[in-house]
């Protein structure tokens, strides 16, 4: 069996898919960070001096960060009792269902969903219908175009996305494992502590990270819920490429973005590297 | 089997807390879709008239159609690539022996992780620099590589559990590497490669950045979504919003169905 499944060649098999990433993902890189790094005299770091010399440059990577990162830690929170729910309270045969109805906005544009939620929040919206409907006072809400409303609609994105992560590493959790602690006199904490969470830790991990990038790069939200007025970095690419078109600074930008990502995820990076390594020792 | 981990009291809070944040989840879709039957400009409540004229509005302005039908063709097209060279690559990963596996799997799952923002801008750079004009046909390529690790990964996820010992009786009785794929892998993965299609055509066809940096007139539907919303709100918004919604999750939900429920009709492929 061995002999013949070492013969099979793998390149005429992936050489389309990597060619595409070859033209369309490498390669664009690579340029990036060449114009980032090209500036009027030659070679250099002009363009990221010029980028941390810039207020509203380092203003809106400061807006990007705080965004991100508050969105991300609401997410994470939200979506333990979601993961915890569906897969400790709900029967086996239900269990997809259910995650299918936490799930399924996730599935359709995401600017749909953001502009949804401008008629939910605005001063003249639902919410402020309902809250005069109820009290009889007239009340301006003042959450739309805010800071607040961005990590809102980010969080709520985010949520998603943690419970589906989180939801693969507690649903493959084997039974036998709690059910022999239990025997063995384990209480609910315990079990919590010694079993779900080591064994958790990963699934939900990785959608915090996802939940960042998502957010950090994320434009949509924050133009919609947020408003245009104090704009993160993504905002602000948009319009250097539709508007002053200047682009070795949007390239430097861009690649500020990437190293943010990179940072911030390095923990996270790392913690897998090392999990990986000792399962496989 | 929950009272080992759950107690009752635990239970009726996470119960209590799910139920909420449904609520939360669809409020502003089912309002917007309220909305988009509400006569009158403004987007107040209450309700007024229930009307059909967002929608006529919507059916009679060319504009929408037509960026529409291009996205409907970018989707189908890109969906269909990706498949087929996610179907291919993930045959690769799980069966044959890849130098340097590590590495060339994680340049094609790569795009998953990056901030979409960036490879557009990527792209958009990339084509500017060699003097390329945005078109259509480069949309179409950025997109099937954005939604190429969704398909290697679905795929490779089905392919893993099939054992390698049916392509090998299949070869031992003669047949080429090619048909043993054809005939014998691919209708093994028809339901998830059902499934990917579905999946890929969902997120190409919502996909709004690459497109956005990638042609100048030949706009599709998210961007001219995009542009409505920011540049002065068309009250037939509420209905194209509605419109799109069901068409994307109803797509999403059956490739999601099928990823989650079909998943253990291997078992009877499995020999003892």
């Amino acid at each position: 069996m061995s002999a013949s499944s070492n013969t099979i060649n793998p390149w005429p098999f992936l050489l389309p898919a990597l060619s595409l990433c070859l033209l369309f993902f490498l390669l664009p890189t690579l340029n990036m960070v060449i114009l980032s790094l090209t500036t009027e005299t030659g070679f250099g770091f002009d363009n990221f001096k010029l980028f941390f010399a810039t207020p509203h440059l380092t203003q809106a990577l400061y807006r990007s960060l705080i965004l991100a990162s508050s969105a991300t830690i609401v997410a994470s929170l939200v979506a333990c009792p979601h993961a915890y729910f569906i897969v400790f309270c709900v029967h086996k045969k239900w269990r997809p269902l259910f995650l299918l109805a936490i799930l399924a906005p996730f599935w359709t544009s995401f600017t749909i969903r953001a502009f949804s939620w401008q008629l939910v929040l605005s001063d003249n919206g639902v919410v402020t219908w309902f809250i005069e409907l109820v009290t009889g006072f007239s009340v301006t809400l003042g959450i739309l175009y805010t800071m607040n409303a961005s990590i809102f609609g980010l969080a709520l994105f985010g949520s998603m996305l943690t419970t589906f992560t989180l939801y693969g590493a507690l649903v493959s959790i084997d039974h036998k494992l709690i059910e022999a602690a239990s025997t063995l006199g384990a209480k609910p904490f315990h079990i919590f502590k010694d079993i779900i969470l080591p064994l958790g830790l990963p699934g939900w991990l990785a959608g915090i990270f996802l939940t960042f990038i998502v957010c950090v790069g994320d434009y949509a939200v924050p133009t919609l819920l947020g408003g245009g007025l104090k704009p993160v970095l993504a905002q602000i690419m948009l319009s250097i490429l539709k508007g002053t078109y200047d682009l070795s600074q949007a390239a430097t930008i861009a690649i500020v973005l990437a190293m943010t990502v990179i940072i911030c995820g390095l923990p996270i990076i790392l913690y897998g590297f090392a999990k990986r390594r000792r399962f496989a020792a | 089997m929950n009272n080992l981990i759950v107690s009752k009291f635990m239970f009726s809070i996470l119960t209590a807390f799910f139920c909420l944040s449904l609520i939360v989840i669809y409020l502003p879709i089912i309002v917007m879709m309220i909305f988009s039957f509400n006569s009158g400009k403004y987007q107040t409540l209450p309700f007024r008239e229930p009307t059909f004229e967002w929608y006529v509005a919507l059916i009679a302005d060319s504009s929408f159609i037509n960026s529409f039908l291009t996205s409907l063709m970018m989707a189908s097209l890109a969906s269909v690539f990706a498949t087929i060279l996610g179907f291919l690559a993930a045959y690769a990963f799980s069966k044959a022996k890849v130098p340097a596996h590590a590495l060339l799997f994680g340049i094609v799952i790569c795009p998953l992780v990056i901030p979409m923002i960036l490879i557009g801008i990527g792209m958009r750079l990339q084509i500017v620099s060699l003097g390329i004009e945005p078109a259509l046909w480069l949309v179409l390529l950025g997109q099937t590589l954005y939604v190429l690790p969704l398909a290697v990964i679905n795929l490779k996820n089905r392919i893993d559990k099939i054992p390698q010992s049916m392509e090998e009786a299949a070869i031992s009785l003669g047949s080429s590497r090619l048909k043993s794929i054809i005939l014998i892998l691919a209708p093994i993965c028809a339901p998830s490669l059902f499934a990917t299609l579905l999946l890929t055509f969902t997120f190409s066809f919502d996909e709004f950045v690459i497109a956005y940096f990638l042609t100048n007139f030949e706009i599709t539907l998210p961007i001219r979504i995009w542009t409505s919303l920011v540049t002065g709100f068309e009250p037939k918004i509420n209905a194209a919003g509605t419109a799109v919604f069901i068409f994307s999750l109803t797509l999403g939900l059956i490739a999601q169905f099928i990823l989650l429920f079909k998943q253990s009709d291997l078992s009877e492929y499995r020999t003892q």
